[in-house]
């Protein structure tokens, strides 16, 4: 600005200037401002689970000791355990050891519950995973193959199907799917689960199943999802309208342009949808016998062992706040018409 | 803009954004048929649930004679033969389908009650009590469910009752959300500062030009929720909480038939099929409300 500054402060100003820009950032502030406001939320979420499991008649002193136990064992139990102690009290010694990422050990097995985390988290995100790619692959063409003519038959094919997909209740389709492929074709595994590190093929075999059975819903929300948004930018958006005006055929502005575009709302939703998704394992997992942090978590409950089911509430609901930022930080990112901590107008 | 990802996943069928195109592109199923024939299906099944076991000869779900056990279907006396305890499966599956109903309903209607109310208070109110009611919401929501259904259950026993306590942690949230989007729509149309400035008062406000105007808005939802709402009811079977057996729900005979199904594999099958009937009636009831009601 002014004349006088010498020559070698200016990339220093440069710098400054864009770390203020960086401060003053409206998308930082955002995230910022979330990340802050998730520290209720969690502190709320475990506190919350603190007092279920308490209020539960048990603990993990009787639920080891079994019934033949006397009360002077279980006390004694109880001592060791540190289930004396005051509920608060407890719950504090929880909080401040895992503020300093210190999650406890197992009740029952002595097992430290980030080890448990570490070897269960994995293959509940691979189950995960592998629905995720089965139905956003599938999603994508069939959205686009419904969007390009609304109303003609390959649409109305694909929105029925995909309303018999969502009334679906994955249970039942895993059942279903068990009962086709495993017992009467018995080409597929019914249950159990091979290590990735053991043999790969047969880790994909053992999850198709399980993983089918979790994808067709997603398949099915996010196919309906894509063709409406698909049509709403073929129909409205100005960029159409000007892309069809220099003569692209149109099933090239519905791939090209329109799809990229939805595809970013799409996104979002999927991350929304991975931490909800996390619950609906559980009964998958039970059913193809998968030992995932479904899994663990009932055991856990089972057990009264209360550091693990803490540990698995937390990791669900960091992973939950994640995603629901990620996805509107996506948003705002992907769609520049969108900016977080500027008026809307 | 800032809440629109967040609110479109509650709803967990389809967001709103597809009214517009529904509306313009949907023709065949905005007409009339759209509406009455899920409407019928739906009244076809409550009347085969709710009243046929009335008026109809329709043997108790329970208690069923040994002897008679396994039948297979056509048996004389037993349409659909009986179950391994030698009930009447089409009886099963009639009262289990009015557990399985009164559960969902008895859910959503709780979820637009009190999640209207507080998504409509926390909307119409704005600013630090906004923020406060969402953020509790928030714990809920990220609460897993799962913990608190296997809590009750192990606690409290299992029971519809408690079922239904349960499952209203979801449809509570999710209502909230919904309602407080909705509110906060209105809350900047003419009228409601022409009736604020007048002085009505804020129950009234809330009563009398809030909910008629977002009640629309949360029925369509709340009939979108009512087959997730019955799929759930069933998940929670597998976990220990549900209807107990032997009273039967539809989520509890499926839950219950998963041994046995590659002897007697009707008895996961008829319940299921039962389900998913009255899932997509209830879907495409709910789609084909708000396809019209979008359209206005």
């Amino acid at each position: 600005m002014s004349s006088t500054s010498a020559p070698l402060s200016a990339p220093l100003a440069a710098r400054a200037g864009r770390a203020r820009r960086l401060a003053s950032s409206p998308t930082l502030s955002f995230i910022v401002r979330r990340l802050l406001a998730a520290i209720p939320v969690l502190l709320g979420v475990t506190f919350l689970s603190f007092v279920v499991m308490n209020s539960l008649p048990g603990d993990a002193a009787q639920e080891l000791l079994g019934a033949q136990a006397t009360p002077a064992e279980i006390h004694q139990l109880e001592i060791k355990l540190g289930l004396d102690k005051p509920f608060l009290t407890r719950y504090w010694d929880w909080l401040h050891q895992a503020v300093i990422g210190h999650l406890g050990h197992s009740l029952s097995s002595g097992q430290s519950v980030a080890s448990i985390l570490g070897s269960d988290l994995p293959v509940t995100f691979e189950l995960v995973g592998f629905a995720f790619v089965i139905s956003l692959a599938l999603a994508v063409p069939l959205a686009l193959v419904s969007a390009r003519k609304p109303n003609g038959v390959a649409d109305r094919l694909s929105m029925m199907f995909s309303m018999a997909g969502l009334s679906i209740a994955p249970y039942v389709l895993a059942l279903v799917l068990v009962y086709v492929f495993a017992v009467k074709l018995n080409v597929l595994p019914a249950i159990g689960w091979v290590p990735p590190g053991q043999s790969v093929w047969q880790n994909i075999r053992y999850l198709i199943l399980p993983a089918v059975s979790i994808g067709l819903g997603l398949l099915c929300f996010y196919t309906r999802l894509l063709r409406a948004d698909l049509l709403e930018q073929m129909q409205g958006e100005d960029y159409v309208v000007t892309a069809r005006a220099k003569g692209v055929r149109p099933w090239r502005v519905l791939t090209r342009h329109a799809l990229r575009n939805s595809l970013f709302g799409l996104i979002t939703v999927v991350a929304l949808n991975l931490g909800t998704l996390l619950g609906f394992t559980v009964v998958i997992e039970d059913i193809f016998g998968i030992p995932g942090i479904g899994h663990e978590l009932l055991q856990a409950i089972d057990n009264r062992d209360i550091p693990v089911i803490e540990g698995i509430v937390f990791v669900f609901a960091v992973i939950v706040v994640l995603c629901n930022l990620a996805a509107d930080v996506l948003y705002s990112v992907l769609d520049p018409r969108i900016r977080y901590g500027r008026p809307t107008e | 803009m800032a809440d629109l990802p967040s609110d479109l996943v509650v709803a967990g069928v389809a967001p709103a954004a597809d009214e517009a195109a529904v509306a313009k592109a949907g023709g065949w199923w905005r007409g009339r048929l759209g509406v009455t024939v899920p409407a019928v299906m739906v009244a076809f099944i409550f009347g085969l649930c709710f009243i046929w076991p009335i008026i109809g000869p329709v043997p108790p779900p329970t208690g069923g004679n040994i002897l008679s056990s396994s039948l297979p279907a056509f048996s004389p006396g037993h349409f659909l033969g009986t179950d391994a305890v030698g009930n009447d499966e089409w009886s099963r599956l009639l009262y289990g389908g009015r557990a399985s109903l009164e559960i969902a309903l008895a859910v959503q209607a709780i979820g637009i009650v009190l999640g209207g109310l507080i998504g409509a208070i926390a909307g119409y109110l704005g600013g630090w009590r906004d923020a406060t009611i969402m953020r509790v919401l928030d714990v809920f929501i990220a609460f897993p469910g799962l913990v608190l259904a296997v809590a009750i259950a192990q606690g409290l026993g299992p029971s519809e009752l408690h079922t239904i306590w349960a499952l209203s942690f979801f449809s509570v949230p999710a209502s909230a959300r919904i309602s407080r989007a909705a509110t906060l729509q209105l809350r900047e149309q003419t009228f409601m500062t022409a009736a604020r400035l007048s002085g009505t008062s804020f129950p009234r406000m809330l009563l009398g030009h809030i909910a008629p105007n977002i009640l629309p808005q949360l029925l369509t939802y709340a009939l979108l929720g009512i087959g997730i709402i019955m799929i759930l009811e069933g998940a929670l079977s597998f976990v220990g909480l549900g209807v107990p057996p032997p009273a039967p729900s539809w989520g509890n005979m499926i839950a219950q038939g998963q041994s046995t199904i590659s002897a007697n594999p009707r008895f996961v099958f008829l319940p299921s099929a039962a389900l998913f009937i009255t899932v997509v009636s209830f879907n495409l009831l709910g789609e084909g409300l708000r396809a019209r009601w979008g359209s206005q």
